[in-house]
């Protein structure tokens, strides 16, 4: 067979999957948002309503503006914490040592770990009475003694931040080591000798030197705290009242609790606009890079 | 310019003894954070329901929560089985057809090669919660609700681009020498993807499919919406213990294990390949 | 039998063109070499003979038949790869015996041929070791083993020597020439080092950006260069070229007075002359008095550099000779051992 038809052949498959688990999916929640669609009421679609979906969620619905709230908020958070820890924590496992290596090793444990589980776990640990966690910081900062962490919006949100600081801080540590440690060794040594303390080699040599790889690790870490979910739900349940809830939890509660589709679709566009617009920023991002 | 290199006030060696005290302490804090946590879970698990909550460190180990997660009416059991099954399927499909395409991706030119390899990536921005709608109302018409073939049909949806990619990033870094040779010794080009290719890919086969099979395992948004008692698989188990008459800690912590281990197993095993995953070779 | 000729032969990548209408005919059983600069389309020419490569125009003819359209496996040609090629999880000897294999060759067959082409290139006690395990003469070996056992019409090598040490390339260089000799299998060959053009060639040809400047036997490239591409490119150290005119048959450039080069009157041409060709002597002895810019002892000669004004020409002298840095001496030429060439076409001009 010639190669100008297997090469074709070879991508079929994969194509097929992607289209019709992603794209065929996509565009049928794309036509469900421009419907009047609610399971409660209707089992099938009904007209279509144009842009009414979209209007309220942007004009009438608190709900919405709650979520881009909690959602900002949390992104905002989540993202600098990990990029910072990750960074600096990267740069001091650059050097070898016994427990460099350790702590290298045991980076991968909370990556692999399923984040449903963190998330109900941190809950337990989070637990006014029996929890761990609200024991050791209560010991540590005696002003958080005995806090109900999970039913006080501000602590609630720091809780939802630390677990997905913790489920994939490490692994992003990892990458910026990755990054870290294809840097050519000899311009950091030139700058040495040339007189610049360790913390001026960092800013004026390292740094901008990893700063490809800084903006990879925060936007994909910025995809990913966009679609987080499994934690809302085991955590916090979105609550104290919707004070956790992100625009992805709002988008399941509408379809799943009050099992309007056609609201929930114009709600899941909205989060997948944005974040198509990060992705093909990230493309981009990529392709010029790699010219 | 002198000037800057006169001895400061504190010593050098002083400094550097200092450097190397505050760094050996914020390492042995980070590893308590990470440690800490799955440590607690672990020995959450071996513990009598008064222990969880004494918060005790020192307490009698027990084996009875497995007893009990694993009978009804918890039946951890089933859940582990379609997790294996809906894991082992999904990436046994998934790596065979993402290595064909990654293959032609990597070695051939053609007609909107580009724009079908954005799609591929573009697929990994989309979150889950806009494809879970339509399937779950077509999972309802073709009566693939709460069946592991559904689970394996989504799953597929994450784990082929994302191997697609990795197995790209892979197959890229290998020169094509090899093959061309095959072909110029007489190979056909379908003999030279079996003979040399898979051959040369394998450890980026295997580290695809370890990594999409860590996705596959820990996914939980597809099996919450899309199972409700028979396909149910360990991550969306874990709700099921927080019932109206509390929440049983140790269950979960004894279910924790058996989804955490084998995963731990599987990550430390690829450990060296794993950091290239999931940025896609945006970082060489 | 088997010549390789290459009609109108040309290969863009994208705006890129790489190979330029090229006509070439190879003749049966010669060892002809591709020679040029990186870039120059070379290795290109060659992957499209193997059919590595789609032309984009032209007609690829091996052995009288049209094998535009053929895959690399139906043109019975063989290939030495720069990296070698090998197979990484196959042993050496799986390596060697593929091609048989894929001719569906009987496994005791094929394990006595594998035995006689690896002790041919001394390979044997090799044979159960992966290509890892080996160094990289060795490797080279196994490439070439894998090449001979398939007793191909055409022999294709891409740069095969580029990654060995000197010492090793020396001698593999005799090894490919007596192969050659063995066989008597017609033979392309690319390569960017002159030495190994000049010593293994029936003919050479050589390419610069995607066109053949000259094709000849390694004495008609060195010694009757076609333009000031080949001039400049073939010879250690290179040729000088030096701006000039003509006045009567007389070569002006800065303090240099040549005469005795027919009795023609032209502008700008380039006089080129191999710093072999030259000596030095005493100020006032020869041609033009010039200043040393750097003096350098090679063991067998020196080489001197001379400076008229940015002009920089080199001289290899006896080992004898030791001027200082500075002194000012005369350079002598010998007006037979001169070429001249048109500094607008490049071609080379009859003295």
């Amino acid at each position: 067979m010639s190669d100008r038809l297997l090469k074709y052949l070879l991508l079929l498959p994969a194509i097929l999957i992607v289209v019709l688990t992603t794209v065929y999916p996509l565009a049928f929640s794309l036509i469900t948002s421009f419907r009047d669609w609610d399971l409660t009421r209707n089992l099938e679609p009904t007209g279509f309503v144009g842009f009414e979906n979209y209007v309220y969620a942007l004009t009438e619905d608190y709900d919405f503006y709650d979520a881009v709230r909690v959602t900002v908020w949390f992104v905002v958070l989540d993202v600098a914490a990990t990029v910072l820890i990750a960074l600096g924590l990267a740069v001091i496992l650059r050097r070898n040592g016994t427990l460099h290596r350790a702590t290298r090793v045991l980076l991968i444990l909370p990556f692999a770990m399923s984040p449903a589980l963190i998330g109900i776990s941190w809950r337990f640990m989070f637990n006014p009475e029996v929890g761990v966690f609200t024991y050791v910081l209560g010991v540590l900062f005696p002003w958080l003694r005995g806090q109900a962490w999970l039913a006080d919006p501000t602590l609630a949100m720091a809780a939802m931040v630390s677990c997905d600081v913790w489920h994939w801080m490490p692994y992003m540590t990892l990458v910026l080591l990755g990054g870290l440690a294809s840097l050519p060794r000899d311009s950091e040594e030139a700058a040495r000798i040339d007189g610049a303390s360790e913390w001026r080699v960092f800013l004026d040599v390292t740094l901008p030197q990893l700063r490809p790889v800084i903006a990879v690790v925060t936007i994909l870490k910025t995809v990913f705290a966009l679609k987080m979910f499994d934690q809302v739900v085991t955590l916090t349940g979105g609550g104290p009242g919707n004070r956790t809830a992100t625009l992805a939890y709002l988008v399941y509660r509408v379809a799943f609790s009050a099992f309007d589709m056609g609201a929930a679709s114009a709600l899941a566009w909205i989060l997948t606009a944005v974040l198509i617009a990060l992705g093909a920023y990230y493309m981009r991002f990529l392709i010029v890079k790699a010219h | 310019m002198a000037a800057d290199f006169e001895a400061p006030r504190i010593s050098y060696a002083t400094r550097r003894r200092l450097a190397r005290v505050a760094e050996t302490t914020i390492l042995l804090i980070t590893l308590a954070i990470i440690v800490f946590p799955i440590a607690w879970i672990i020995t959450t698990a071996f513990k009598t329901p008064r222990d969880v909550y004494d918060l005790s460190i020192v307490f009698p180990p027990t084996v009875q929560n497995f007893v009990i997660a694993f009978n009804a009416p918890w039946n951890l059991g089933s859940k582990l089985v379609n997790s294996i099954v809906v894991s082992t399927v999904t990436v046994g499909i998934a790596i065979p057809i993402a290595t064909l395409a990654a293959y032609s991706f990597s070695r051939f030119e053609f007609f909107m090669k580009r724009s079908l390899f954005l799609l591929v990536l573009a697929t990994q921005f989309i979150p889950a919660v806009v494809i879970i709608l339509p399937f779950f109302l077509m999972f309802r018409d073709v009566a693939l609700m709460d069946t592991r073939t559904g689970l394996i049909i989504v799953n597929l949806a994450i784990v082929t681009p994302f191997a697609v990619w990795m197995i790209k990033g892979y197959l890229d870094a290998i020169p094509n020498e090899s093959e061309e040779a095959a072909l110029v010794d007489g190979a056909s080009r379908v003999r030279v993807i079996f003979d040399v290719v898979v051959p040369m890919a394998l450890p980026g086969m295997i580290t695809a499919a370890v990594f999409c099979f860590i996705l596959t395992w820990n996914e939980f948004i597809f099996a919450l919406i899309l199972t409700r008692e028979n396909a149910v698989t360990l991550p969306v188990g874990l709700i099921s213990f927080r019932t109206e008459r509390g929440d049983w800690w140790e269950l979960i912590a004894a279910s924790g294990i058996i989804i955490t281990v084998p995963m731990f197993m599987l990550a430390l095993v690829i450990q060296r390949h794993f950091v290239k995953g999931m940025t896609m070779g945006a970082v060489r | 039998m088997a010549e390789i000729v290459l009609s109108g032969v040309t290969k863009r990548f994208g705006d890129f063109v790489a190979v330029h209408t090229l006509d070439l005919a190879v003749v049966d059983r010669e060892f002809l070499v591709l020679l040029g600069p990186s870039g120059c389309g070379k290795t290109t020419t060659m992957r499209m003979i193997a059919g590595l490569e789609e032309p984009s125009a032209g007609e690829i003819r091996i052995g009288g038949r049209v094998v535009n359209d053929l895959p690399p496996r139906a043109r019975d040609v063989a290939m030495v790869f720069q990296n070698y090629g090998l197979y990484p999880h196959m042993s050496v000897a799986d390596n060697i015996g593929y091609p048989l294999k894929l001719r569906g060759v009987p496994r005791e067959e094929r394990a006595a041929q594998v035995r006689a082409v690896a002790a041919k290139v001394r390979l044997d006690g090799l044979l159960e070791r992966k290509p890892a395990a080996l160094s990289g003469g060795q490797r080279q070996r196994v490439g070439l083993a894998r090449a001979l056992i398939r007793k191909p019409t055409v022999f294709l090598m891409d740069e095969p020597l580029s990654n060995l040490d000197a010492k090793l390339r020396v001698e593999m260089r005799a090894e490919l020439k007596h192969l050659h000799h063995e066989l008597a299998v017609t033979t392309v060959y690319v390569t960017h080092d002159q030495i190994e053009a000049m010593t293994l060639a029936t003919r050479v040809a050589v390419m610069n950006k995607g066109i053949i400047h000259q094709l000849g036997t390694p004495d008609e490239i060195y010694n009757e260069p076609a333009d000031l591409f080949v001039a400049g490119f073939i010879g250690s150290p290179a040729m000088n070229l030096i701006d000039g005119r003509i006045d009567d048959g007389t070569f002006v450039a800065g303090r240099l007075r040549i005469d005795g080069l027919g009795r023609s009157t032209r502008e700008s041409v380039v006089l080129g002359i191999r710093p072999e060709d030259m000596t030095i002597g005493p100020a006032g002895s020869g041609h033009g008095d010039l200043p040393v810019y750097s003096s350098e002892l090679t063991g067998d000669s020196t080489l001197i550099t001379l400076a008229d004004g940015n002009t920089r020409i080199a001289v290899r002298a006896d080992k004898t000779v030791r001027p200082a840095i500075d002194d000012v001496v005369a350079l002598r030429i010998d007006p037979r051992r001169c070429y001249l060439f048109d500094a607008a076409t490049t071609r080379r001009l009859a003295i």
